[in-house]
């Protein structure tokens, strides 16, 4: 497998030293610092694959050519300083850039082999199998039992009352919210706590079953016992989900992921398993991030 | 990334001085230690008594380092959660500590056997054998403590190489011990005490090869005990 | 001097800058207060004689020589009877002193013209009394209402010598009794004070309103979800915010221009109807729906839209189940401003026509009518003193109607907000 890992590694390394070489002067001179990616960026059982993805905020590039693999039922982070594309490559997932106009995606992101961008690929489908759960807490101004059960409304997954009623307790369920507030489904969502708030937009989420979640700093607003909280339940539904994660907090990168990816400047440095990446980094950026030191 | 570990140029300036203090106390400790195993070596070549019990009754100064020096490291863990070459740094001076406070253990051995051996009048003729594999260890001890001063992935290499040596030279000296003790059985219990000398050197030199050992995890991020040389010249250069 | 010291030097100075601040400001607030006092108070005062008549006790007798016409006359016939004949003898029962021509028709004008009116209803409810005399209160005319309500007897200058001896009399006969003035309330417009009423004016005002409100708040409304979620960020979409936003600043003398040459010239709309106000004023108030629906909407958390797209809602799901419902409260306050200030509006209506005078009271959409602002603009022009009074009044119930918008746009958006 290192063999086959190595192959694909230098065959991609071609690619971007050739469109490297096409982008300019002003990029060559940070290419020449950062260097193509290092590490295991792809797996055996990939659920979703990412090819030379390129962003472009207008005329603005903000992500280069990344490439890697998701695995199934694997915890990825992705860390790295603020604005370096980490959040922009987690919203091409599952394509909500394309709500802001002037952002441009292009290369490839398939889930399951089949490419998102594809015309038969309904983004608004897309989104039910590629759910995902914002840096705040953001219940819709409704009841507990109405923001669990929207999506599945939303999607017809409940032909009736007690189908309904059971995918908002099992949603709730995994999201280890049920108990707290089982005699209150019908108060106000916005009324829980911040930390329970996360969970019912988890439970939200994980109530339309998707196959992959994104999480976008989702425990940034919460006190360190409902991170914990989120912790521990990102660790149980990786049972059952692949999940990407983007976080500021490398502790918790390094608690909840099997594998991290460090960016930087809108380029995937360094992937790897997450152990090795916090005890023994290759590329000096890496380092540099993960120990507090300025480069 | 090279062989240069950058151990400063952390946002907080306090970190920094923080490693570098449990560095240099490592260094201090190391030096420390260093001197006793060169003071035994002496003691037990020229007979001083004087150096012998200096040596023998100077071993809680390197205990009090090692416990201080873990304790600094308990706390720098506790309030840093260092990741990646700090966290290894940590590590090794962890393990390293331990290791130069054995030294210590069997420098405060030489010195015991020295006090004890001056007692009974015996003729320093019989430590001549271990001048030499005494040069050795203390050479290689040196070595392991620049090594670790410097952090050389090279230089460490080297040292563990000479353990070797040190080991042949060891294996030698009991030969001889073996033949001198069926020559002259009356001489047999002088002989083994000169065999526990010897044994006590060798102890320092594997003891200064974890040291290097450790170097290389420091710097490399690989764990190379219990491998053989030359797959650890594979896997590093 | 150390710093602590330098600080507590400049404490005091700052903190009676900031005392004499506040000052300022509650002497404003207070500044505007007084004014809006005064205001109400003068308005009030001067409207309370408009919400009073006086009446006066005629016994009319239902004679058919004076009437012409007896118990076989058709209604048409009855209609055009003489009643002016009978209220006038009548009245000249009552002073029989009165002999000159000149002092007889001074006389008969004590009373309103609409007298003959309201004895010939009263026939016309029970024709059995012709040849009976019967006991009738009859409107005084707007000047002897005048009198009689002023204090300051030397100030009714409207009334002859001899009128306010007449007047004097009546009272002190008993025969005059003050009664509320439901007239104002019920009837149209009138050249005669004492019969005009604002109730064509409210009815004018209400139908013009409802054609604003439905045209301008599902236009605006509309506009302001497209341009703020749906529109492409291109040149032509910032030409029309642009535009939009130079709209509201148009003088709306001009959209009544717009008015006259578009609905009535071009379409063909009726002149003076509220169909055509509605929509003049449709077009002054979707300016500031639009503006205000967008601040609303833009107002949405984005974290809110994000969550119903992540969760995979279309855009048009998000807009109604999410952007809308949270951005109502928002669009109904913006609504009931343009609506308020489409009430008030006056100068835009002049270009259509319903500033003519008009008695009847609007039945429909088509039918003409006038509005209430154009209405006190009328009264306030005519030289009757006893409109003085009904000005005041209309205004006052121009401002009754703008508290009940304001109050339902204030229970609207509670009612909508309670949804979390």
């Amino acid at each position: 497998m290192d063999a086959n890992i190595k192959l694909k590694n230098e065959l991609v390394d071609d690619t971007q030293t050739g469109l490297k070489t096409l982008q300019g002067n002003s990029t060559a001179d940070m290419e020449q610092e950062i260097g193509a990616t290092i590490g295991q960026q792809f797996v055996d059982k990939p659920k979703m694959q990412a090819r030379n993805v390129d962003v472009f905020y207008g005329e603005k590039q903000a992500i280069f050519d990344v490439n890697m693999d998701f695995g199934e039922h694997e915890v990825v982070a992705l860390i790295g300083p603020s604005g370096c594309g980490k959040t922009t490559f987690l919203r091409c997932l599952n394509r909500m850039n394309d709500t802001i106009p002037i952002c441009k995606v292009t290369g490839d992101i398939s889930l399951d082999g089949e490419d998102i961008h594809s015309k038969a690929m309904d983004p608004v489908l897309l989104r039910a199998r590629v759910g995902m759960v914002f840096q705040k807490p953001n219940p819709f101004p409704k009841s507990v039992y109405d923001n669990v059960a929207y999506g599945a409304r939303l999607h017809g997954l409940a032909s009736n009352k007690a189908e309904l009623d059971e995918i908002v307790t099992t949603s709730l369920q995994r999201a280890g919210l049920f108990d707290e507030v089982k005699d209150r489904l019908q108060e106000p969502g916005t009324g829980l706590s911040g930390g329970q708030q996360q969970r019912l937009c988890i439970a939200r989420t994980i109530a339309v079953s998707p196959e992959v979640i994104l999480m976008d700093e989702p425990a940034s607003a919460l006190d360190p016992i409902a991170t914990a909280i989120i912790e521990e339940l990102i660790d149980e539904l990786r049972q059952n989900y692949t999940i990407a994660i983007v976080t500021h907090s490398m502790q918790q990168a390094a608690r909840v992921s099997q594998r991290t990816a460090y960016f930087h400047l809108g380029k995937l440095v360094e992937i790897g398993e997450t152990n090795q990446i916090f005890t023994n980094p290759q590329h000096e950026l890496t380092e540099n991030y993960i120990t507090g030191r300025f480069g | 990334m090279d062989n240069e570990l950058n151990l400063t140029h952390h946002i907080s300036h306090r970190f920094n001085e923080e490693l570098e203090e449990v560095r240099s106390n490592v260094m201090a400790m190391g030096g420390l230690v260093e001197k006793q195993v060169a003071d035994g070596i002496k003691a037990l070549l020229t007979s001083d008594t004087e150096i012998a019990e200096a040596v023998a009754s100077s071993d809680f100064e390197v205990n009090a380092m090692e416990v201080a020096i873990d304790e600094q490291c308990t706390q720098i863990l506790a309030r840093r959660q260092p990741a990646a070459s700090d966290l290894r740094l940590l590590v090794t001076i962890i393990k390293t500590i331990t290791d130069l406070e054995r030294i210590g253990d069997e420098a405060e051995k030489l010195g015991h056997i020295a006090v004890k051996l001056s007692d009974k009048n015996a003729s320093s003729s019989q430590f001549v054998e271990l001048r030499h594999l005494g040069e050795h260890v203390k050479t290689m001890l040196h070595e392991s403590l620049d090594a670790f001063a410097r952090m050389d992935v090279n230089d460490a290499l080297r040292t563990i190489e000479s353990d070797k040596l040190v080991n042949e030279e060891f294996e030698s000296i009991m030969r001889q011990l073996i033949t001198r003790m069926m020559e002259d059985p009356r001489e047999i219990k002088n002989t083994l005490r000169v065999s526990w000398c010897a044994r006590a050197l060798e102890r320092i030199g594997d003891h200064a090869k974890n040291v290097c050992e450790n170097v290389v995890y420091l710097v490399k991020g690989k764990d190379i005990r219990h491998t053989s040389l030359d797959k650890m010249r594979e896997e590093l250069i | 001097m150390n710093n602590t010291e330098l600080i507590k030097k400049g404490l005091a100075k700052r903190y009676r800058r900031e005392k004499r601040f506040r000052a300022y400001g509650l002497m404003a607030v207070m500044v505007g207060f007084i004014f809006l006092a005064i205001l109400l108070a003068d308005i009030i005062g001067k409207a309370i004689p408009a919400f009073t008549q006086h009446w006066i006790k005629l016994e009319v007798s239902f004679d058919p020589d004076t009437l012409g016409i007896d118990e076989k006359s058709d209604e048409a016939t009855i209609r055009d009877a003489n009643f002016n004949a009978a209220v006038k003898k009548s009245i000249r029962s009552l002073f029989p002193e009165v002999k000159k021509r000149k002092d007889k028709r001074k006389l008969a004008a004590m009373l309103s013209t609409s007298a003959e009116y309201q004895i010939r209803d009263q026939f016309l409810a029970d024709p059995e009394i012709l040849g009976q005399t019967k006991t009738v209160w009859v409107l005084a005319d707007d000047d002897v209402d005048t009198y009689y309500k002023t204090a300051d007897k030397s100030k009714a200058v409207r009334l002859s010598d001899k009128q306010i001896a007449w007047a004097d009399k009546l009272l002190a006969d008993g025969l005059v009794k003050k009664r509320l003035n439901t007239t104002l309330f019920k009837n149209g417009d009138s050249r005669e004070p004492e019969q005009a009423g604002i109730r064509g004016a409210i009815k004018g005002s209400f139908y013009t309103l409802l054609v604003t409100f439905l045209l301008s708040f599902p236009l605006g409304v509309a506009t302001a979800v497209y341009l703020e979620e749906f529109a492409p960020k291109n040149r032509w979409v910032d030409l029309i915010e642009v535009n939009i936003n130079n709209l509201a600043a148009v003088p709306s003398i001009v959209f009544g221009l717009l008015g006259l040459a578009v609905f009535i010239n071009y379409f063909g709309l009726p002149r003076s109807a509220p169909l055509v106000g509605g929509l003049v004023l449709t077009l002054m108030t979707l300016p500031t729906i639009i503006i205000a629906s967008r601040s609303a909407i833009k107002a949405v958390p984005p974290s809110i839209k994000e969550a119903a797209l992540g969760i995979g809602a279309s855009k048009t799901q998000m807009v109604f189940q999410h952007v809308l419902p949270l951005a109502m409260p928002g669009i109904f306050t913006g609504t009931i401003i343009g609506l308020a200030q489409a009430l008030g509006e006056t100068a835009p209506l002049l270009m259509i026509g319903m500033v003519a005078f008009i008695v009847d009271i609007p039945q429909g959409f088509t039918d003409s009518a006038t509005v209430l602002p154009v209405q006190i603009y009328l009264w306030a022009d005519s030289p009757e003193r006893a409109f003085v009074a009904r000005t005041s009044a209309a205004i006052l119930a121009l401002l009754v109607f703008l508290v009940v918008m304001n109050t339902l746009a204030v229970w609207l958006r509670k009612k909508f907000e309670r949804r979390w």
